[in-house]
């Protein structure tokens, strides 16, 4: 039934109806019900008619309020399909992990990019290769190492939202109130080194003031100096290789040297990240680990602050362009109601237009090479933030090890550290307990 | 059994009925399966496959397990008999008969119902190794403070520490059964010639035992059940001197995708639970009933 048969079949309804009291709006009364008659069932009609597909997004405040937006745009745009955006915190995926489990999942979720690998190879996530192949997309849309993120064996699992790229950050202002050069950043781990001991400094009651660096993402040291945690031709963990060893060892000489106890009862009093008291903006902190988010953030919260962003300092023979990358995921459940809709949609929400918009009001950057010079993301982009996007353009993109084993290898690792820092194990034996201990896990997948 | 017998069991199954659905589809089926899945290789998503024991050996060969059972261990041992002895001395203190009692009461039960969650971010700003008010305090005395949650030393007494906010509900109880002890006994140790402290060891202690073996029963449950706090305050760290079993059983079940080996630690950790009880039951002869005489 048409809209306007609808309609009118409601109107002949409403006129058949027998005159009750004589009221003197009865007729107005009439004309309302027959109105409200008809605006039901064309919207009933229409839900009819349209596919509902049910969208897990994991942004709250103005960021879901773009994203939705975005939902809202689409929804606009076509009447086959209307997509109902929720906002689903992801957190430890608990929520995520018993709708798939219980065969009741979204059409399409946000998730973690640790949890894509996992839950894919286990047989919970649709692969999404052929799709994207019917589709044209391939991995000239996407930049440079993000088209393997999110795959494993030959299967791709999801697409990354929108990337967070990590560089290295110095604070020009205490550099030169050290009397340092504040355009001449650290560019081997030796000129780090003697930086970090010229910028560190303690009070009276021997608690430290100032820390020149903190290695905090060891990945990053692992890769920096020419190592990797698996091989991605074999896919097999390279934890214990010889170059990961060098990077542990510069690490627990670090720790040694500092005093790790010391630096962590400073970093207990380090304010939050999002906040004026964020310990790089303070000078607590004088280089750091940072990504495009900083761009806003010092918007924001340190206006005035004079940074600089570059790649992280390697040792000789090492990786002087190491860019970690990490991004969310949108995933399509195997057991999704509406796969081909929730594709659809994902097809559109991660275009080019939209990637741009997207990633420019969360201040990432978008994962497509093609979303890059649209206005909506081009206008955004400040002198840091094109340094961001030029380490990711030129540099060696790694991302999180994409295993079944992801996040257990990241823990085996934070474990071989924790063994290295109380001086229970010596570099080489922690990360060959870790290298063991993530085969065996990962024989479970084979 | 009656016609009306029968009527009225059918009747009373039947009110009965949401809370029986329940607990069998939201607790003895988990708990069925979990048993099953300790045996299997299960990573949630794909089908269970059954290895045996091998995760019960894996557990064992975990240095981590041991790691974790020791800190749990440690909270426990130190933890409850701290805070039985501070709750129980809050206890009498509030037991006395004061102007403002009723509103002292209160005050030393309030923090008890600050959700946990709260209470963690408090303690971890109270406990802050630089600006915290337990450190500025103690460097009043020219003391300069140890590093609490931010040091492997300290971490685990700095659980315990913020642990004793929460006494206030096994000070309550306290407080009840303070009351109930009789006052022509304490009349009659008074005659005997008894001091302060032999009132206490003889009269007080013996008539409060059932409720000290109460809270401490209490007491190992939810030490070894921590998690809340812990997850919050640390989250493990640091050099996992705070990793405790709940902790490590919802890493691997919701972080490694090791839902099968999380069960096999979920049945230990009842296991060692069921055993400590048992220990504690065994050997509470100390306890005096009254109704034994």
């Amino acid at each position: 039934m048409t809209p306007n048969r609808t309609a009118r079949a409601a109107r002949e309804r409403a006129g058949r109806r027998p005159a009750g009291s004589a009221s003197r709006w009865a007729p107005g009364l009439h004309r309302l019900l027959a109105t409200v008659l008809a605006a039901s069932l064309l919207a009933g009609g229409l839900a009819l008619a349209q596919t509902e597909i049910t969208f897990w997004y994991a942004w709250g405040g103005s960021e879901g309020q773009a994203m939705q937006d975005l939902v809202d745009e689409y929804n606009a745009s076509q009447s086959a399909v209307r997509v109902r955006g929720s906002f689903v915190p992801i957190g430890d995926g608990e929520r995520i992990l018993a709708s798939l489990a219980g065969g009741a999942p979204a059409d399409l979720v946000t998730v973690w990019d640790w949890m894509v690998v996992p839950l894919g190879y286990g047989g919970a996530l649709a692969d999404l290769t052929p799709d994207l192949a019917t589709a044209g997309v391939t991995a000239d849309d996407y930049l440079p190492g993000i088209w393997e993120y999110g795959a494993y064996a030959g299967a791709k699992y999801g697409l990354p939202t929108t990337l967070n790229v990590y560089g290295f950050m110095w604070n020009k202002d205490v550099f030169a109130a050290a009397g340092l050069d504040p355009e001449a950043p650290p560019r081997t781990i030796a000129e780090l080194d003697e930086l970090t001991e010229k910028l560190t400094t303690v009070d009276a009651r021997g608690n430290m003031r100032r820390l020149g660096f903190f290695p905090n993402v060891t990945a990053i040291y692992v890769h920096a100096f020419g190592g990797r945690l698996f091989d991605p031709e074999t896919l097999e963990p390279t934890i214990d290789a010889p170059e990961n060893v060098a990077a542990f060892e510069w690490l627990a000489a670090y720790y040694k040297k500092y005093d790790i106890a010391k630096i962590r009862r400073f970093q207990a009093g380090w304010g939050d990240m999002a906040s004026p008291f964020n310990p790089f903006y303070r000078g607590q902190i004088a280089m750091q680990e940072g990504g495009q988010w900083e761009v806003a953030f010092t918007a924001e919260y340190a206006p005035d602050l004079n940074w600089g962003v570059t790649n992280f300092p390697a040792p000789p023979g090492g990786r002087p362009d190491v860019t970690p990358v990490q991004s969310s995921f949108w995933v399509v459940p195997a057991q999704a109601p509406h796969r081909a809709e929730a594709l659809d949609f994902l097809l559109w929400l991660t275009a080019p237009e939209q990637s741009a918009r997207f990633a420019a009001e969360l201040a990432n950057i978008p994962p497509r090479q093609d979303a890059l010079a649209l206005p909506a993301f081009a206008d955004t982009i400040t002198p840091h933030m094109q340094t961001y996007i030029d380490m990711l353009l030129t540099g060696f993109v790694y991302t999180p090890p994409g295993l079944p084993v992801g996040l257990y290898l990241s823990d085996q690792l934070n474990q071989a550290l924790a063994a290295v820092q109380d001086g229970s194990a010596t570099p080489a034996e922690a990360l060959g307990t870790a290298q063991r201990n993530v085969l065996r896990e990962l024989e479970k997948y084979r | 059994m009656t016609r009306w017998q029968r009527r009225d069991l059918w009747l009373g199954l039947a009110f009965v009925s949401p809370w029986l659905i329940g607990f069998l589809v939201f607790t003895v089926y988990p708990v069925v399966a979990s048993l099953y899945f300790s045996f299997t290789d299960y990573n949630v998503v794909s089908a269970p496959r059954w290895i045996a024991l091998r995760n019960y050996t894996d557990l064992f060969a975990d240095p981590l397990f041991g790691k974790t059972l020791y800190n749990t261990l440690y909270l426990a041992v130190i933890g409850i008999p701290v805070s039985l002895l501070v709750s129980l001395l809050i206890a009498m203190l509030l037991n006395n008969k004061v102007r403002f009692q009723g509103l002292f009461r209160t005050l030393y039960f309030l923090p008890s119902v600050v959700p946990a969650v709260a209470a963690a971010l408090l303690w971890r700003w109270f406990l802050n190794p630089d600006y915290g008010p337990v450190n500025e305090f103690l460097w009043l005395f020219r003391i300069n403070g140890p590093g609490w949650l931010a040091d492997p030393v300290w971490s685990k007494p700095a659980l315990i520490f913020a642990g004793l906010w929460g006494v206030g509900g096994s000070m309550v109880i306290y407080l009840a059964g303070l009351q109930n002890v009789p006052v022509q006994l304490y009349e009659a140790a008074d005659l005997d010639g008894a001091g302060r402290w032999q009132r206490f060891r003889f009269v007080t202690l013996p008539m409060l035992s059932p409720v000290i073996l109460f809270n401490l029963i209490m007491g190992i449950i939810t030490s070894f059940q921590a998690f809340t706090n812990i997850y919050i305050m640390t989250g493990g760290g640091p050099s996992n001197s705070t990793l405790v079993y709940a902790l490590y059983l919802y890493q691997n079940a919701f972080q490694f995708f090791r839902m099968g080996y999380a069960s096999a630690m979920a049945w230990v950790l009842l296991v060692i639970t069921a055993v400590a009880l048992v220990g504690v039951f065994r050997t509470s002869g100390w306890v005096y009933y009254e109704a034994d005489g």
